[in-house]
C-alpha cells in the first residue's frame, strides 16, 4: 500500500513538473523576439526573477500544503508574513538592534501566531477555516497597529549591495525555498510524523483509533504553517526593504491555489510540500509572462483562473477514474 | 502516462484561451506576433514602452490610459504595454517593473505607489540602459531621467488663491487633506503659504480623512455644526467631490468650496453651485506625456528639465461647459 501510495505521489508531482516546463516552453515560444532583441521571458536574469517572486509565495505554500494534506487550511499566511515583516522592521529600523535580532522577533511572532492557532483548532475545536480567518485579521490588524500606516525602512540601515552570507540578496529566498521544499518533502514521507499527518487527513477517526496523536500533529502543522509563513515575511522584508502592514494582501489565496495545482486535495489525506512549491512557480511564470503580451492587462485574473480550474477538474476526474 | 496526457490537455487549453484572449489586440506588432508584422516605423523599429500606473482599480487611470494610447498611435512606432496590479499594492507593482527590466523594455513611465521601494529597481533599469520617467507620483531619489506631473506646492496656492478670491480675502477657513500622503503634504503647505497674504483668513480646522471619501462626508456635517459661519472649505483632495451627497450639509450662499480634482461627476457639483473652484490635474496628459518624453528620449532628446509641471486646470462655473467638452474630446482619443 505504501509503495503504491509513493508511486502515485511521485507521478504527481512530475506531472505538475510537466505542466511548468510546458508553460515554459509556450511562452517561451509565443514571446520569441523579433530579429535581434534578446528573449524577453527565455533569460537568466527572468529565471531568477520568476525564482525570487515565486519564492515568496512558495515557502508558506509548503507549510500551507500541510495543512491542506491534513485536512484543514490556514486563511493566515498573508496576514502572518506582514506582521512577521513589520516585528522585523520595527526591531531593526525602530529599536536599533541587529538584523539577526530582528529576524529572530519576527519568526517568534510567527511561532506566536501558529500556536495561538492550533489552540483555536485542536483545544477550542473552531473548525480551522474560523481560526485562521481569526488569526488573518488578528496578525493583520497588529501589524496595522504597530506600523500606524508607515513603513519601515530596512534598506536604509543595510549596506548598499548587501549579501546575505555571501549570496546577492536576489539568491536568498529561492535558495531558502529549495532547501526547505527538500526537508520537509523527506519529513512527509519518510517520517511518522509526516505519515501521521496524510492518515489524519485521510480520515481523522480512523488516525485516532490506530494510536495516532491527532491533536499533536495538528497542533505542530499549523505552528509549522505560521513559521513558515513568517519566515517567508521576514525574507520579503530583508529583501524588498520595507516592512509594511499592506504587504501580501490577498497572498493567503494564491498559496492555498498553489497547493491545490500542485496535487492538495481540499478534502484532505492528498498533496505533496513539492507540488506545492511547483503550483507556486506555475503561477509564477504566469504573472512573469502575462505582463510581456500587450493588451492582455485585463485578462490576468480571468487566465490565473481557468488555469485553475481547469487543473483541478481534471485531477479530480482522473482521481475518481483511478479509484 | 495517462494523467500525463491528460494534463498535457489542459495546459493547452488553458494556453490555447490565453492566446485567443489576447491575440486580437496582437496585430499592432507586438512580440507575440510574426516576425513578419513588424517594423512599422521607418526606422525599422517599433518601441516597448511599458506606461504603469500605481493600480488597475483607480478610475483615474483609466484617462491616463487613454493618453498613453493616443499618444503611442500618434507616433506611430510605439507600442504601449498598460501594467500595474489590479490594487495599489507597492510590492506587486516592484514585480512588475522588475518584469519589465528583465524583459528588456525599450522605456518605462510611471506612477510610484511607494517612493523609495521603487529606488533600487528605477536605478537598475537606468544602468540596464532602459529610460526611465514617472508621472503623477515621483520616486524623486532614483535616478529617473524625469517627472511629468503636478507641482503639489503650486497647485496648493492657486487653490489659496481662489478660496481668497471667492471670499474676499476674509473669513474662517477649514482644510481638509489625508495625512501621510507626501503629495497632499506639499499641497496643504501651498495653501498655507498663500494664505499667509492675506492675514484676514483664519484656518479654524485641519480635518484628517484618512483617505476615506465617506469620511469626509462626515468631516463636513460636524465641521458645518461646530462652525456654521465657515467661509469656505479647502479639501486637497478630491474625496468630498467622489460622494454625491457630501456637500448637502454646506450652504453655498454662506459657504464656498474649493477642491481638488474635476474626474466626474466632481463637475456636476459646480453646475449645481454647491462648489465653486475645481482644479483638474491632466489625467490624459499622464498618459500621452510620458510616452512622448520617452519616445524622444530614445531618439536623443533629453527633457531640459528633472521635474516637469503638468500645470493644473482651474475650473469654475464659468468654464466648466468647455471643460466638460473637451474632456468628451479627450476621451474619445483626440487631443
Amino acid at each position: 500500500m505504501h509503495a503504491r501510495l509513493k508511486t502515485i505521489w511521485k507521478t504527481r508531482e512530475l506531472s505538475t513538473l510537466f505542466v511548468l516546463a510546458l508553460e515554459v516552453a509556450f511562452f517561451t515560444w509565443y514571446l520569441w523576439p523579433e530579429g535581434g532583441r534578446s528573449h524577453p521571458f527565455f533569460n537568466l536574469s527572468n529565471l531568477v526573477l520568476i525564482l525570487k517572486y515565486s519564492a515568496l509565495y512558495g515557502i508558506a505554500a509548503i507549510g500551507a500544503a500541510m495543512v491542506i494534506i491534513s485536512g484543514g487550511v490556514d486563511l493566515s499566511p498573508g496576514a502572518v508574513m506582514a506582521l512577521a515583516g513589520v516585528v522585523t522592521g520595527h526591531v531593526f529600523v525602530v529599536q536599533g538592534h541587529p538584523l539577526s535580532a530582528g529576524v529572530t522577533a519576527g519568526i517568534l511572532t510567527g511561532l506566536t501566531c501558529g500556536i495561538v492557532s492550533a489552540l483555536l483548532v485542536v483545544a477550542v475545536k473552531l473548525p480551522p477555516f474560523i481560526a485562521t480567518l481569526g488569526i488573518m485579521g488578528i496578525a493583520r490588524g497588529i501589524a496595522f497597529i504597530i506600523t500606524e500606516g508607515r513603513f519601515f525602512d530596512l534598506s536604509s540601515r543595510l549596506p548598499a549591495g548587501w549579501k546575505p552570507f555571501g549570496l546577492p540578496a536576489d539568491w536568498l529566498a529561492p535558495i531558502v525555498l529549495v532547501a526547505l521544499a527538500a526537508v520537509f518533502q523527506y519529513l512527509m514521507q519518510r517520517f511518522q510524523w509526516g505519515r501521521a499527518i496524510f492518515a489524519i487527513g485521510g480520515n481523522e477517526t480512523a488516525a485516532l483509533f490506530s494510536g495516532i496523536r491527532v491533536g499533536r500533529v495538528k497542533a505542530s502543522v499549523y505552528i509549522v504553517a505560521a513559521v513558515l509563513a513568517s519566515l517567508s515575511g521576514v525574507i520579503l522584508v530583508a529583501i524588498q526593504g520595507q516592512g509594511r502592514a499592506d504587504l501580501a494582501t490577498g497572498y493567503e489565496l494564491d498559496i492555498i491555489a498553489s497547493s491545490v495545482v500542485g496535487g492538495a486535495s481540499l478534502t484532505g489525506g492528498r498533496g505533496s510540500v513539492v507540488g506545492a512549491v511547483l503550483g507556486t512557480l506555475i503561477f509564477g511564470v504566469l504573472r512573469n509572462a502575462l505582463p510581456q503580451i500587450p493588451g492582455a492587462t485585463f485578462y490576468d485574473r480571468l487566465i490565473v483562473g481557468v488555469v485553475v480550474v481547469v487543473i483541478v477538474v481534471v485531477d479530480q476526474f482522473i482521481a475518481r477514474k483511478g479509484a | 502516462m495517462h494523467r500525463w496526457a491528460a494534463r498535457l490537455v489542459v495546459v493547452a487549453v488553458a494556453l490555447a484561451f490565453s492566446t485567443a484572449a489576447c491575440g486580437k489586440k496582437e496585430e499592432g506588432g507586438a512580440p507575440g506576433a510574426s516576425p513578419a508584422g513588424a517594423a512599422a516605423s521607418p526606422a525599422g523599429k517599433k518601441y516597448r514602452f511599458a506606461v504603469m500606473p500605481k493600480a488597475l482599480n483607480l478610475p483615474v487611470f483609466f484617462y491616463a490610459r487613454t493618453g498613453a494610447e493616443r499618444a503611442a498611435k500618434q507616433l506611430g512606432n510605439v507600442d504601449v504595454i498598460w501594467r500595474a496590479p489590479e490594487d495599489a499594492d507597492p510590492l506587486k507593482q516592484k514585480e512588475i517593473l522588475e518584469s519589465f527590466i528583465t524583459q528588456g523594455v525599450d522605456g518605462i513611465a510611471i506612477s510610484c505607489t511607494s517612493a523609495d521601494l521603487l529606488n533600487d529597481p528605477i536605478n537598475k533599469a537606468i544602468d540596464a540602459g532602459i529610460p526611465v520617467v514617472t508621472w503623477d507620483s515621483d520616486a524623486p531619489r532614483s535616478k529617473r531621467i524625469a517627472f511629468w506631473g503636478v507641482d503639489d506646492f503650486k497647485s496648493g496656492q492657486i487653490m489659496g488663491e481662489e478660496a481668497a478670491k471667492l471670499i474676499g480675502g476674509k473669513g474662517k477657513v477649514a482644510l481638509m487633506t489625508s495625512l501621510g500622503a507626501e503629495n497632499l503634504a506639499r499641497r496643504l503647505d501651498g495653501v498655507k503659504d498663500s494664505l499667509k497674504k492675506h492675514p484676514d483668513m483664519k484656518v479654524v480646522e485641519t480635518y484628517d480623512i484618512k483617505e476615506d471619501p465617506t469620511r469626509s462626508a462626515e468631516m463636513i456635517a460636524s465641521g458645518m455644526s461646530r462652525y456654521p459661519d465657515l467661509a469656505v472649505w479647502i479639501s486637497v483632495g478630491g474625496w468630498p467631490v467622489f460622494v454625491r451627497n457630501a456637500l448637502d450639509p454646506i450652504d453655498p450662499a454662506k459657504t464656498k468650496f474649493v477642491c481638488f480634482d474635476t474626474v466626474p461627476p466632481a463637475p456636476d457639483l459646480l453646475k449645481t453651485g454647491k462648489v465653486q473652484v475645481l482644479i483638474g490635474q491632466k489625467y490624459f496628459g499622464w498618459g500621452s506625456e510620458p510616452v512622448k518624453l520617452l519616445a524622444g528620449i530614445k531618439e536623443g532628446r533629453m527633457p531640459a528639465e528633472k521635474k516637469i509641471d503638468s500645470g493644473v486646470d482651474v475650473v469654475t462655473k464659468d468654464n466648466v461647459d468647455a471643460y466638460l467638452e473637451q474632456w468628451k474630446r479627450w476621451e474619445k482619443g483626440e487631443e
